[in-house]
């Protein structure tokens, strides 16, 4: 059996909860003294199955990201319960960076609000493989097919500025049901699928990439001097000449040990231990083999997210940069634009970047990094800016 | 992500096994928090795996309460000792006494609070910057709010509204002098999961996990152990059963269920078709309040 992630996102009432709620509950997935403690007076409160901290409780919202688990006979699922809110755009960023599938929920009545744009937002930043936009609320509104078709053709327009594809649409009523686990009578124009049957379904694309990345983590000292690193892309054979990137030394991979087994070759996303020549390998190392070995430099342009709540982007501060297990102080030289929210247009001004806005800067690492472009490999792409004051993940950033 | 082809219990062991790695990798002085209870046993599993052949690079620390099952001990002592890990064993009673706290009275005296106390003592006393423990998100609803790197203040503090963002498997684990990071290689298991793979791995655990016959108290419809520590009086129902337990935690806060599973594939049937959730079923410490275990965190608890 496999495993599927996926997140939800959705404004405050948009029914995000009661989704959630209606998916355990009708796959069986809550127990009865979970069950017990969601009954309140005036009956069964699924919403409240998603509720962790106290704060939350009392103010009735999503602040941070919740995990929830569950299974059908056909795959075994991660929810990441992600909060809507404006101010916590940087938790939907964290719940959202390793799903497969990203539920968007609107509110029939409301259709596309700044916070359905911002939700798409982080959708396209991210590269989300799959996005669902759940038309949620439709018993409000009789079932009627042109409220579902009206906000589905706004939707597809704005997704087209943000270049989000691979979309399904689906009305439903999470309170009732409807189109949640089965496909509901009362919308008979619609032909499916249901949300469930989808994320069910849904086949999670393989890693394309044949080129060769080993990241290197850890130094292994046992007598023999080994290192533990993962497969991103591609696979390793024992006896291969590689490359030590960003420094460009070659070595020779004597031998590759996984779990506890010598093994002639590994792919990805494998978690290995490989011996060298007696060349030493350092955390931070990306292996490639020498035809096909990644891009490698001290400056690129990347998309952006300002994380920090407290602090803004500092144009003259060296932050810590993190891809993989490679570290280096970066600085942010130039923001080359910003993406209004409203418009999803690009813009400029002189003002600095704050948190949960999206961008597009340059940036220059005090060291080279070895690095791949997002279309080719994801995995080698994406990283954190660290504020070396605070220790504090103040942005995130893709390599396009 | 590249999950397709493997098989859920790879992915999440891939997952762990990457943790792990990233704890050694970006710590100095790690530490395995590790109770005799299946949770910290798969961690010593894994651990092995993730550092095979080298031994495991950083000590395993027990926080005893001094109301654990025998058995659980005895288990602790052999797994160590095969695994020729270094154990450190720090005591909840000399705790009490050295600051002079209050040893909870009352029928169930669970010393489960007082634990923080004395982790975070032993964290000053090793300088330890990274503890590693078994929690799943699935368990609580305060652990499923908690990052992979959960970082903690100098009091040993969880900031559940101010974590660090978490993206993809890039984990910052960067702290000032005196703060510590604990890490959760197995957020994402659920119980059934840890069963399946204890299963798939053949990994031995302490015998209160299968069924026996025990003599316990009934108390709201709990089974507890009658032990040196829970004594019964006139009005307690006391009844000989036969239980296993689905948690081990201290004596005087878990509660055993009527059971007759012997073996992995009995417990795991029993678990597919059980109506009740895992600490549900078998804390009683969690049934003060609503926030239990957010509160406890907020003191310094893993």
């Amino acid at each position: 059996m496999d495993l599927l992630r996926f997140t939800t996102a959705g404004s405050v009432d948009d029914g995000k909860s009661t989704l959630i709620g209606r998916l355990l509950y009708d796959t069986g997935n809550i127990k009865t003294d979970i069950l017990e403690t969601l009954t309140m007076e005036g009956g069964l409160n699924l919403a409240h199955v998603t509720d962790g901290l106290r704060a939350e409780r009392q103010q009735k919202i999503t602040i941070d990201v919740a995990y929830k688990y569950f299974s059908t006979p056909h795959r075994k699922f991660i929810i990441t319960d992600a909060p809507g809110h404006f101010e916590y755009t940087r938790n939907l960023v964290t719940g959202a960076s390793n799903v497969d599938v990203m539920i968007i929920l609107i509110d029939a009545k409301n259709g596309i609000t700044a916070q359905t744009r911002r939700h798409s937002m982080v959708a396209s930043f991210l590269q989300v493989g799959k996005l669902v936009v759940a038309i949620n609320k439709m018993d409000l509104h009789d079932y009627a097919q042109q409220v579902y078709e009206r906000i589905k053709d706004e939707y597809l327009q704005m997704a087209d500025k943000l270049g989000l594809h691979n979309i399904t649409f689906i009305p439903m009523s999470a309170l009732h049901g409807d189109n949640v686990t089965t496909l509901s009578a009362k919308t008979p124009w619609y032909i499916g699928p249901a949300l469930l049957e989808l994320l069910e379904s849904y086949k999670i694309p393989t890693q394309q990439y044949a080129h060769l990345r080993l990241s290197i983590q850890y130094a292994i000292e046992d007598g023999q001097q080994g290192y533990a690193g993962k497969i991103l892309s591609g696979t390793l054979h024992a006896g291969d000449k590689v490359l030590i990137m960003p420094s460009g030394r070659e070595t020779v991979i004597s031998s590759i040990s996984h779990n506890y087994d010598t093994v002639g070759e590994a792919h990805a996303p494998a978690n290995v231990c490989v011996y060298t020549d007696g060349t030493s390998l350092s955390r931070g190392d990306i292996l490639s083999h020498p035809q096909d070995k990644p891009l490698e430099g001290q400056a690129f342009e990347t998309a952006l997210c300002w994380m920090d709540a407290v602090t803004a982007l500092d144009t003259g501060k060296t932050y810590l940069l993190r891809i993989n297990t490679a570290e280096a102080g970066c600085m942010v030289t130039s923001v080359l634009h910003k993406i209004n929210i409203d418009t999803l247009e690009n813009y400029s001004d002189e003002a600095p970047l704050e948190a949960n806005q999206f961008a597009t800067v340059q940036l220059r690492t005090h060291k080279p990094i070895a690095w791949d472009h997002f279309i080719t490999l994801a995995e080698n792409a994406r990283g954190i800016l660290i504020d070396p004051d605070t220790n504090n993940t103040v942005a995130a950033f893709m390599i396009r | 992500m590249l999950t397709e082809k493997m098989d859920y219990l790879d992915i999440l062991e891939a997952e762990a096994i990457y943790i792990f790695r990233e704890v050694a990798g970006q710590f100095k002085r790690p530490v395995l928090l590790f109770s005799g209870g299946k949770d910290s046993t798969i961690l010593i599993h894994l651990a092995l795996k993730a550092f095979y052949p080298a031994p495991i690079p950083f000590p395993v620390l027990h926080i005893d309460t001094g109301h654990n099952f025998p058995e659980a001990l005895v288990f602790r002592d052999e797994l160590v000792g095969k695994i020729n890990a270094e154990l450190i064993v720090r005591k909840v009673e000399d705790t009490i006494r050295e600051k002079g706290l209050t040893d909870p009275g009352g029928k169930f005296p669970s010393r489960n609070a007082l634990q923080s106390y004395t982790l975070m003592d032993a964290i000053r006393e090793f300088g330890f910057d990274a503890c590693i423990g078994g929690g799943r998100r699935d368990e609580e609803k305060a652990r499923a709010k908690e990052r992979i790197f959960s970082f903690r203040d100098t009091t040993g503090a969880w900031q559940p509204h101010n974590q660090r963002p978490e993206l993809w498997d890039v984990y910052n684990g960067r702290i000032h002098e005196g703060e510590n990071v604990r890490a959760f290689p197995i957020s994402n298991w659920t119980e059934l999961d840890v069963w399946k793979y204890i299963q798939r791995e053949k990994i031995a655990l302490p015998s209160i996990y299968f069924a026996h016959e025990r003599t316990c108290i009934m108390f709201n419809g709990r089974l507890v152990a009658i032990s040196p520590y829970v004594i019964p009086d006139d009005k307690d129902e006391v009844v000989t059963t036969t239980v296993r337990y689905r948690t081990v935690g201290d004596m005087t806060c878990t509660a055993a269920i009527a059971s007759h599973a012997q073996t992995l594939d009995d417990i795991i049937a029993e678990l597919e078709a059980t109506p009740i959730s895992e600490r549900g079923a078998t804390r009683i410490d969690d049934q003060i309040s609503d926030a239990a275990m957010e509160d406890r965190k907020l003191k310094g608890y893993f």
